[in-house]
């Protein structure tokens, strides 16, 4: 043990000493800090506008004056999706998915206005956030430390004086490990930091801690892949060159290589494509706004045959509201059908891109990171799911007041009858029933478990090298 | 005239040795195992890059293909079964935006904005922000598509490539040496050996896309364009590289201040200049847009129905002498107040699409500092990918708009009947404006 801790503590006065090094830390400390600050903001903005624009639309539907039931179906709603807390450190699909919906009867809109469609485009790199920091450019700081670890004692000769005065090459490799890992420890401080302030402002512990060890792991990974190569090349700049090639292929090529692979091997059809295949199937449901369509002749026989009475004049509730509640349950079922294919596609084409994971623990760590910082594709479609949720409620409670407080007689006059229509008016108190949308991010037993084998991926990856440090160790050689 | 002779003498020998130095070095880099396995690398990476890039254009070319049909399909299906007026409020009519013959090697903005709609006779407003995007999580990752590639992976294989040029043969005790007996000014011989590497480079990064342009039908221009900006490019990175191996320093000094220079011209000054841009300039939030839109279009129920119609006449005066409405509801009404609604927003979605082409030109002059992404914005600007193109491609769904009103507006004013032949002559959206 306390050989071990000689080794790390020669490595760590090396490291003091070289301006590379600490020119390095400098400029990876600044760019967290930096992007970490400029992040946190913009979404703790993005959070403040998005409530604002919830609360303005909740008191815009309840401020309606009153009118037609069937109107304020049509009058809609608005919904938007807040980010978590942990969005200011991986803001995950945010930027690209849309953030409000409009919700109105009939029809599931598409969310509008995705961060991205609005901004200045400057290229991918340009969303730079802390999560893609530690992503894309921790692993660049823990090469640049690790590369010399062996291979700069060889270079120097030191490497055979230390095996011949009897350190075996295990405890060796142990303690140059040991000195990369107090690095990356002290690396993910700003990660912890952010992670600590999420969890005061309302994200939970286990997924900000759980956060906080994926990317441990990850860079731990990276020194591995530093320290092995340090220990099986000869010369330093051919570790540092093999290296630097590997990082562009592991962060750059493959993660985009497999993006273009998943769109061909799970290909996956558009809203429009999938809209235009369910509209033929809608029509075979009726038309919601025609009593007579004979798709709703057994609910009028029914209600005919429930009330004793001939004429659907007189019924005590409006046939028109039923029809309308009957038709919108009956869509709704068909929307929700197609929605869910659509949802369990795009699921599909995610996971078969996740699955490449297992080449490059760039997209596990991406994808572990999004799912605890609630900024994944899951939360995306809960939020969907969330404001069908909605939409539904509020439509049908509108069909039943149309249903129940109108007259039919009125109603089906109404276009042609002034006064009829304004017997159709009914009170804005009705528009209470609308309910309040808070969007609730996932609790962190969820976030975990959808980040499961992500951590499956890095901890093979992890095992893996050590494994090989392990083997490369017992045979290290001058 | 004798002095001139040496000096033409002197000029021919000094060419020949150029020549001689030019194939030494090449003799060297063709037995340099390690610059033919580069030259296969590269060589890899840009077919792979361009025929994903050919893949998905394929493939949004089959979609809309699939599209085009299907929405005629539906609309035909509309127009049996309802009448009228309401057949015209439940036929929507696809616009789209086709991927150009460049667009395999720069996607842009077609992965994460919407390149087709369905738009009826409504409001607009409430239409053309739907988006019917691609997959989120790949729009994150980004494609690896040939601009992807050339402006920010090419130059970290020139940098691995080149950093080492000096500080290896110093390493390897040659340095003097080879200095000392490089006839003439031995600059030249590391400019030369430097220049044969990027060469290799270039060659093996340009080959598949010129090949990939011959199979899509790229104009020759284009194509020219595309290459000269490459060459300019491979060019740039390359002189950073010789300047940087000219340090008296360490090969993995050179290196880490390359990638740190890398980083700071593709991502820091992108971010930053990013963030700078969006706070200059700007601009209506989109639910501003959307929610005025709806108010002004649900008031119009409301309002008494000659406000609506003097505001509507206000755009079409030689309307005017058609717009009494005698019944509570009326369809010259209700759509004239779904005009009226988007005349509403209009100044909110100027705004917005001011503020979005404003902020695209301030990014171009921005990316003149990072020399990635004005490479990758470059192409895109050829490829049609750009912000422009989808901006344009929206203008373009505005007037498609904008001519299906003017075609039933007559046919509605004047209280004509809608047989099905009084249907034909209907706009039908081209998706390419005159001289694009």
């Amino acid at each position: 043990m306390i050989r071990l801790r000689v080794i790390a503590g020669a490595e760590w006065r090396y490291w003091l000493r070289s301006r590379l090094v600490l020119g390095s830390a400098l400029l990876m400390a600044g760019l967290l800090l930096a992007t970490t600050a400029v992040t946190t903001l913009r979404m703790q903005g993005e959070a403040a506008e998005r409530t604002h624009h919830q609360d303005k639309a909740e008191a815009a539907f309840l401020a309606q004056p009153a009118r037609h039931p069937h109107r304020m179906v049509h009058y809609g709603h608005y919904v938007f999706r807040t980010p978590t807390p942990l969005a200011g450190f991986d803001p995950g699909l945010d930027p690209v998915t849309g953030q409000s919906i409009f919700l109105e009867g009939h029809r599931q809109n598409t969310p509008m206005f995705a961060p991205s469609g609005a901004s200045a485009d400057l290229g991918g790199f340009s969303w730079l956030s802390p999560a893609m920091v530690y992503q894309l450019f921790g692993p660049l700081l823990v090469i640049l430390l690790g590369h010399g670890l062996i291979a700069r004692e060889r270079e120097a000769g030191t490497l055979a004086t230390l095996l011949a005065q009897g350190a075996p090459g295990r405890l060796l490799l142990a303690g140059k490990a040991a000195a990369l890992l107090s690095v990356i420890v002290l690396m993910s401080l700003p990660l912890a930091l952010s992670a600590a302030l999420a969890v005061r402002d309302g994200d939970p512990p286990l997924a900000a801690v759980a956060l906080v060890g994926v990317y441990l792991l990850y860079l731990s990974i990276w020194g591995a892949l530093a320290l092995l190569a340090s220990a099986l090349l000869r010369r330093r700049t051919a570790v540092l060159a093999a290296l630097a090639t590997l990082w562009v292929v592991l962060t750059l090529v493959l993660p985009a290589v497999a993006v273009s692979a998943t769109s061909n091997a799970a290909p996956m059809a558009g809203k429009l494509e999938t809209d235009l295949v369910m509209l033929s199937d809608l029509r075979k449901l009726g038309d919601g706004y025609n009593v007579n369509d004979p798709a709703f002749a057994r609910l009028r026989a029914e209600l005919l045959a429930e009330h004793g009475v001939q004429r659907v004049e007189d019924l005590p509730v409006n046939l028109r509201g039923l029809v309308a509640q009957a038709s919108e349950q009956k869509l709704t079922d068909t929307l929700n059908t197609y929605a869910r294919a659509q949802m369990a596609a795009e699921t599909r084409q995610a996971i078969v891109l996740a699955s490449h994971g297992w080449f490059t623990p760039l997209l596990a760590v991406a994808d572990a990171s999004r799912a605890l910082a609630g900024t994944d594709l899951a939360h995306h479609h809960r939020f969907l799911q969330e404001a069908e949720a909605l939409r539904f409620a509020f439509v049908q409670g509108l069909n039943r007041v149309h249903a129940e407080k109108l007259s039919f007689s009125d109603d089906i006059r109404r276009s042609s009858d002034a006064q009829a229509e304004a017997r159709t008016r009914v009170d804005a108190s009705h528009w209470r029933l609308l309910d309040r949308f808070v969007f609730e991010p996932d609790a962190a037993g969820s976030r975990l478990a959808r980040s499961q084998s992500q951590w499956l991926m890095l901890c093979a990856w992890f095992a893996v090298l050590v494994g090989a440090g392990a083997w490369v160790g017992g045979r290290l050689k001058p | 005239m004798g002095r001139r002779t040496v000096e033409a003498m002197s000029a021919r020998s000094a060419s020949a040795s150029v020549w001689s130095a030019l194939r030494r070095e090449a003799a060297f880099l063709a037995r340099d195992r390690s610059a033919w396995a580069w030259w296969l690398v590269v060589l890899f990476l840009s077919v792979l890059a361009v025929s994903a890039g050919l893949n998905e254009v394929h493939r949004q070319k089959a979609t809309i293909a699939h599209l085009v049909e299907a929405d005629r399909a539906e609309r035909m299906a509309v127009l049996k079964t309802r009448k009228e007026w309401s057949a015209v409020y439940h036929s929507f009519h696809l616009t789209y935006d086709p991927p150009s013959e460049f667009a395999f090697a720069a996607l842009g903005r077609r992965d994460d904005a919407a390149w087709k709609h369905r738009v009826r006779m409504l409001a607009l407003e409430g239409q053309i922000h739907e988006r019917d995007a691609g997959h989120p999580v790949l729009a994150l990752v980004g494609r690896f598509d040939f601009a992807f590639f050339a402006a920010f992976v090419l130059p970290l294989v020139l940098i691995v490539l080149l950093h080492g040029l000096r500080a290896g043969e110093r390493v390897a005790g040659r340095h003097d040496l080879l200095v000392a007996t490089a006839a003439g000014d031995s600059g030249r011989l590391w400019r030369l050996r430097a220049g044969l590497r990027a060469t290799v480079v270039f060659s093996a990064a340009v080959l598949p896309l010129v090949v990939a342009a011959g199979l899509s039908g790229t104009a020759a221009p284009t194509l020219l364009a595309a290459c000269a900006l490459l060459f300019a490019y491979v060019l740039f990175w390359t002189l950073v590289c010789a300047v940087l191996a000219a340090w008296q320093q360490t090969a993995e000094v050179i290196l880490a201040a390359l990638v740190a220079l890398w980083i700071l011209l593709g991502v820091v000054v992108p971010a930053a200049g990013r963030i700078a841009i969006d706070r200059t300039v700007p601009m209506p939030s989109g639910a501003d847009i959307v929610m005025t839109q709806r108010e002004a279009v649900n008031a119009g129920w409301d309002l008494p129905k000659a406000n609506t119609m003097a505001a509507f006449v206000e755009r079409h005066p030689q309307w005017a002498a058609y717009t009494a409405v005698e019944r509570p509801f009326e369809w010259k009404w209700y759509f004239a107040f779904q005009q009226v609604g988007d005349q509403k927003a209009q100044a909110l979605s100027e705004a917005y699409t001011d503020g979005r082409m404003e902020r695209d030109r301030l990014a171009g002059w921005l990316a003149l500092i990072a020399p990635p992404v004005l490479l990758e914005r470059a192409l895109q600007v050829l490829a049609r990918t750009d912000v422009r193109a989808s901006l344009a491609y929206e203008a373009r769904v505005r007037d498609f708009h904008a001519s299906l009103r003017e075609f039933y507006y007559p046919k509605l004013f004047r209280d004509d009947r809608l047989e099905p032949a009084a249907l034909e002559g209907l706009p039908e959206f081209s998706p390419r404006a005159a001289g694009r």
